[in-house]
């Protein structure tokens, strides 16, 4: 059995705009069946939009944001969106909405809003911080 | 855990730039050691005298002057990138280290990024 | 199953199509002895001969399929998303263009 590796990994392309979150998830899932570990999931930019619980696409698609939700609550992955990228692009969690005094609220569960410091963090403690970019 | 940061999307017409500077400034403040590397379109950025208020957008020119102070350790561009974009001595930023050979550059760090 | 040995040669994973400039940013900074992996639109450059990747270089199976390119001659070297991960633990220096 080869040695077991931890990743980090970070999305920067949104769904529906890009295959990042595909990729990375049929990635997340193989490296798991390969006896692996995440340590966590990083929404950065417009991956952030992965994180919104308002995309409602036709019943015939993937629903790439539930997808990844279910995949994360199974696998018990800490995931964050940037707060930076989220909250410029709309993405907002209930502290957000009442900092800002805003109509709503939308981060899909089980993502949290966090800093960069997430991010720097995981490189640190990571074997391999792997980034699923956009197409643009 | 050295990190470089790429940025080769040109400044004020995307974000990806600022959210590069972004990156690079939290490795900073969390004392990892960082730098930025422009390539392509990316060197855009370097320019001096940019004036972005028509534009009302923030002066990123502005922006990077603060990387050394954040502890940002160099500001790279690649050379000819800079010459296909017209960027000379007299225009450039100051503090701008140019590089000959990017494969070279990106083999120094352990860590190579794009924020997007 | 052997025992994976790190390699100090970096992985490229690219997802932009060749048209994209960062792709060309990432032909110029291609070493001999990396590796690398073409997903998403990176797999057209499988049609471009003159494009002259690696021989090592590898295209995702699925990206490939999806985009009718299942019977390109010469047929490029194609891996799964589990290769995927092997490629990751063989190599410490992942660049993602």
């Amino acid at each position: 059995m080869s040695k077991a590796i931890a990743y980090t990994i970070v999305i920067t392309g949104a769904p529906w705009a890009s295959q990042a979150p595909q990729t990375a998830l049929m990635f997340a899932r193989e490296a798991l069946l390969a006896g692996h570990r995440i340590d966590r999931v990083f929404l950065y930019g417009d991956g952030v939009h992965l994180a919104s619980a308002l995309s409602t696409p036709p019943s015939d698609e993937t629903h790439w944001p539930r997808a990844w939700s279910e995949f994360l609550e199974q696998q018990n992955i800490p995931a964050a969106a940037c707060i930076a990228s989220a909250l410029r692009r709309g993405v907002i969690d209930e502290t957000e909405q009442a900092r800002y005094e805003l109509a709503a609220s939308n981060l899909r569960a089980p993502f949290e809003i966090a800093g960069l410091g997430e991010w720097v963090e995981g490189n640190l403690k990571s074997d391999r911080t792997l980034y699923f970019h956009g197409s643009h | 855990m050295n990190t470089l940061i790429v940025v080769d999307q040109p400044p004020y017409g995307s974000w990806a730039g600022r959210e590069a500077l972004d990156m690079v400034f939290s490795l900073a403040a969390f004392d990892q050691p960082s730098a930025l590397l422009f390539v392509g379109p990316g060197v855009n950025w370097l320019r001096s005298n940019q004036a972005p208020s028509g534009i009302n957008q923030k002066s990123v020119e502005k922006n990077l002057s603060a990387a050394p102070m954040f502890g940002v350790e160099a500001i790279l561009a690649d050379r000819s990138a800079c010459e296909r974009f017209g960027l000379t001595e007299a225009t450039l930023v100051a503090g701008v280290t140019l590089t000959d050979s990017v494969p070279d550059t990106l083999d120094g760090y352990r860590h190579v990024a794009f924020a997007g | 199953m052997t025992e994976i040995t790190a390699s100090s040669d970096t992985l490229h994973i690219v997802n932009k199509a060749p048209d994209h400039p960062r792709f060309g940013t990432f032909l110029r900074a291609l070493s001999d002895t990396d590796s690398v992996v073409l997903i998403e639109d990176a797999v057209l450059a499988c049609t471009d001969p003159s494009l002259r990747l690696p021989k090592s270089c590898v295209a995702l199976t699925a990206d490939i399929d999806a985009r009718g390119l299942q019977d390109l001659q010469p047929a490029p070297h194609m891996i799964s998303y589990g290769d995927l991960v092997r490629l990751t633990e063989q190599h410490e220096q992942i660049i993602s263009w």
